[in-house]
């Protein structure tokens, strides 16, 4: 029995200790490797390989190439005036989350973290700021010190839809957008017991009936995407709210609301017990959920999802952001990285600085006539 | 379900998967134990762990502190009357007066041997029911909701002292402060003062440890230790415990399935589901007088109650995908990360994840046993620990408890603020329970009552008739309506009036 309290004892200790180190064990158990290759283009020896799972050797491989090239003249095909900085980072750097752990956005930040922390050479840890729809965990992030070692991962356009409906501390041109890895499109979902298998049946139900067509929405998104979809199809609808995914859920399933409005990634859990997916926001079909129509397939033009994109607050040196991005580009050729994200069944898309900097704009333009017209309703 | 694969049963019983279950329930019961930390937190610290494991190991582990957490939360509050979680709370109401007589091993262990009939009837439930407890948990809609959280707020008056008024002020308490923060149906701030730290609103796990920690320890200090508590080498044995507990085998079971039925609502969850069992176990005691004055069969119900919910809080995890706390939110992630989809047709593309899983919840519950029935005699050597050294532990555990939850100083400026108001409702005889109940049920209540709302207007119908179409909605009404009856006779009978 003396061992049992030994092995309490230990377990606590440990138990401290990672929590002092921003709770995230798995990136300290990847770093002793990766400390190594950060900053003095060592070759890794390999005692510190073999500590590492497949996913990071590979990095590694990765890892070696890219110390190679950052110091030679691969910033300057980018066509941006800023050097990247050969020192960056020399500590290691935070990433603010302002969801809560488990869901969609805490996974690919944690995700990236893993494969930020090899290809940095430092450790990169993430820290859950949740709460007010992800206002909380944004603001903080925008207010962190611009010195590269606070960084965030959140939903765009969480961030757009917050500033222009309730009175933010931030702003859209509070962050630098660094990288984008994944895109998740809107969809709907009938009920099992609604009759609806079409957006078809949906939209013709709505226009007999109007004002009594329930939609299920949670989430800063979740209105602002039952108006674009009541706008796009010239309907009316009666919005009921939802705290989270999971009372959501529970009531389409249940037959309490006719459709819920959510993301594609939760199609295969819904499909399972009956509900219908009557069409997601995406310009093709997706690989990855293939078996279900897109809204531009029903002659609906509705291109709204969420892309979870890596930011640093505005004043951060461009030396650092160009670093930054480096890495990210370096990251976005990692096959191990794609499959990563599709283990998780996240519909992966690289997009660089400027061609998420491109993107955003581009939403940007989308939204703000949607938010504008429905401001009542905020 | 029906599909038993001797295969998979033989291999839960490798010693992997047996270390696994070991190592998840011993670091449960730590992070249960240390008041301000819990199973939820534990899992959130080890999530990125699983990552690089096997799937079925990595949600075995979570499911190991998932069972841990839920009981050790009670080691502490029947030593030190400090419980670190909602769930504990009942236990500190009946096991520290126990403590304070020297009967703190008997609390433990009376609290152990009811965890664990619990657990063992919760995972067992979610063995053999999944699927039809799953569509059951599906006939919840809003209205259904909202008549089960109303009937949360009638138990307050079960378990309330002799001044009903105190009671009910606390309960008003605690629905106010859930009130706090953005309301996010109709986006309007209230009680906010345009702060942005407010609109968040107040979360439960501060509130928590104000009431029970901060002021607890707030109160100890100056004190000797002799008058808190004393360390007594009481000579009772495991099966003297174990023989009581197989006496009152229907109010441990029928806690149970307080705990495995209430469970499964998503939301509503534990806190309802320990407080209505240990109000029921009042209702039906021989002993009502001796209630917060160290009544076992309190410890009992309530012990029994919140460890069954682990295996059936699970069910709609498991059969929809639907995470029914927060706890099986993160469980959900660890097995998202993986591309294991939840759902009907887990049983059938991955049985190796979904009956390891079942069959290794089982041995956390023997795991538990063992660390429980084994390990108290050396939990109960807190008491020899001097009140010098148990306060500012206790104290610095509580404050970095409050900051972890959603790491921020804010939480903790909340917990020492309701702490002291602790002390103050202590000193005055304001019972802690029904505001942390009105806390958590105000949300579901107000929340499920606005989507009926809108959904009564949607389908053209006055409120009332959409609240009552369909025959479980009316059965839940003539339960609220029973509840209260119940309560009040009891409460003629106790205090007559």
């Amino acid at each position: 029995m003396k061992k049992v309290i030994g092995l309490s004892s230990v377990a606590l200790l440990g138990f401290l200790a990672a929590c002092g180190d921003n709770n995230d064990d798995a990136v300290n158990d990847n770093n002793g490797a990766a400390d190594n290759n950060g900053n003095t283009n060592e070759v890794n020896d390999v005692d510190n390989n073999d500590n590492n799972n497949d996913m990071n050797n590979d990095m590694d491989d990765d890892n070696d190439m890219n110390n190679d090239d950052n110091n030679n003249d691969m910033n300057d095909d980018d066509g941006e005036t800023a050097e990247a900085d050969p020192d960056y980072p020399e500590q290691p750097i935070e990433i603010i989350v302002p969801y809560s752990a488990g869901g969609g956005g805490d996974t690919v930040s944690r995700i990236l973290s893993d494969a930020m922390s090899d290809e940095l050479g430092e450790q990169v840890n993430v820290v859950n700021r949740e709460g007010a729809g992800g206002e909380i965990g944004i603001a903080e992030m925008a207010n962190a010190e611009p010195d590269g070692y606070t960084l965030g991962v959140f939903g765009y356009p969480d961030n757009f839809v917050l500033e222009n409906t309730t009175d933010t501390d931030f702003t859209f041109d509070s962050f630098e957008y660094i990288a984008s890895f994944d895109d998740v499109p809107h969809a709907l979902f009938t009920s099992p017991g609604s009759g609806l298998e079409t957006t078809e049946d949906v939209i013709e139900y709505a226009e007999e009936n109007p004002g009594e067509l329930t939609i299920g929405e949670s989430g800063a998104l979740g209105l602002l995407k039952v108006l674009a979809f009541e706008d796009e199809a010239g309907i009316d609808v009666s919005p009921v709210n939802y705290d989270g995914g999971g009372d959501l859920v529970n009531d389409l399933l249940g037959d309490h609301i006719d459709v819920a409005s959510s993301s594609i990634t939760a199609a295969p859990e819904i499909t399972d017990s009956g509900g219908t997916p009557i069409g997601y926001a995406a310009a093709e079909r997706l690989d990855m959920f293939d078996d279900y129509p897109t809204f531009e397939e029903q002659d609906l033009d509705l291109n709204m999802g969420v892309r979870r994109v890596v930011v640093a607050p505005e004043e951060t040196p461009d030396e650092i952001i160009q670093a930054l991005s480096n890495a990210m580009d370096q990251l976005g050729e990692s096959e191990e990285l794609e499959q990563a994200f599709s283990d998780a069944e996240l519909p992966y898309e690289y997009l660089d600085y400027e061609e998420l900097n491109d993107y955003l704009d581009e939403q940007n333009e989308t939204l703000q006539p949607i938010i504008d017209e429905n401001e009542d309703d905020f | 379900m029906g599909a038993f694969d001797l295969d998979i049963l033989l291999g839960t019983l490798s010693p992997d998967v047996l270390m696994i279950v070991f190592i998840g329930v011993l670091i449960g019961i730590i992070v249960g134990a240390i008041p301000g930390l819990n199973g939820a937190i534990g899992i959130s610290l080890l999530l990125p762990l699983t990552f690089a494991m096997d799937p079925q190991n990595g949600i075995l582990l979570l499911g190991g502190i998932y069972m841990g957490g839920m009981y050790g939360g009670s080691i502490t509050a029947i030593l030190l009357n400090v419980p670190g979680d909602v769930v504990a709370a009942p236990a500190a109401m009946e096991g520290y007066p126990l403590t304070k007589q020297g009967r703190a091993k008997e609390a433990l262990y009376y609290s152990i041997f009811s965890s664990m009939v619990g657990g063992f009837l919760g995972v067992l439930t979610l063995i053999l029911f999944t699927p039809p407890l799953a569509n059951l948990a599906l006939m919840f809609g809003p209205a259904e909701m909202f008549f089960i959280s109303l009937s949360g707020l009638v138990v307050i008056g079960a378990i309330a002292g002799n001044n009903v008024y105190k009671s009910i002020f606390a309960a008003l308490l605690g629905l106010f402060i859930s009130t706090i923060g953005v309301d996010m149906a109709a986006g309007a701030e209230r009680f906010t003062f345009e702060a942005m730290t407010l609109r968040q609103g107040i979360n439960l796990i501060p509130i928590v440890l104000g009431l029970f920690c901060f002021a607890e320890m707030f109160l100890n200090i100056g004190k000797k230790s002799n008058e808190v508590m004393t360390y007594k080498d009481q000579s009772i044995k495991r099966m003297t415990v174990i023989k009581d507990v197989i006496k009152h085998k229907f109010l441990v079971v029928k806690s149970s399935l307080i705990g495995t039925f209430i469970g499964i609502l998503p939301g509503v969850g534990t806190t309802l589901a320990v407080f209505m069992a240990y109000g029921e176990s009042k209702r039906t005691s021989k002993r009502r007088d001796q209630f917060e004055k160290g009544n076992t069969e309190g410890i009992m119900a309530a012990e029994s109650a919140n460890n069954a919910t682990v295996g059936s809080s699970m069910v709609p995890l498991l059969a929809l995908g639907v995470p029914g706390s927060p706890t099986t939110a993160i469980i959900a992630g660890a097995l998202i990360i993986h591309g294991i989809v939840l759902g009907p047709s887990l049983f059938e593309q991955r049985p190796d994840v979904a009956y390891t899983f079942l069959y290794g919840m089982l041995l956390t519950v023997v795991a538990m046993g063992v660390i429980g029935a084994f390990g108290i005699k050396y939990f109960s050597y807190i008491l020899k620990v001097r009140q010098e050294f148990i306060v500012p532990t206790v104290l610095i555990f509580a404050l970095f408890g409050a900051y972890s939850i959603r790491n921020s100083l804010f939480d903790v400026l909340i917990a020492i603020i309701i702490g002291l108001f602790g002390v103050i409702f202590k000193k005055t005889g304001v019972p802690l329970a029904p505001v942390i109940i009105g806390v958590v049920l105000g949300p579901l209540i107000e929340r499920n009552l606005t989507r009926a709302m809108t959904i009564a207007e949607a389908q053209n119908v006055p409120l009332i008739q959409y609240m009552l179409t369909n025959p479980l909605s009316i059965a839940l009404l003539g339960f609220v309506i029973l509840l209260l009856v119940i309560v009040l006779k009891m409460r003629k009978k106790d205090f007559g009036a």
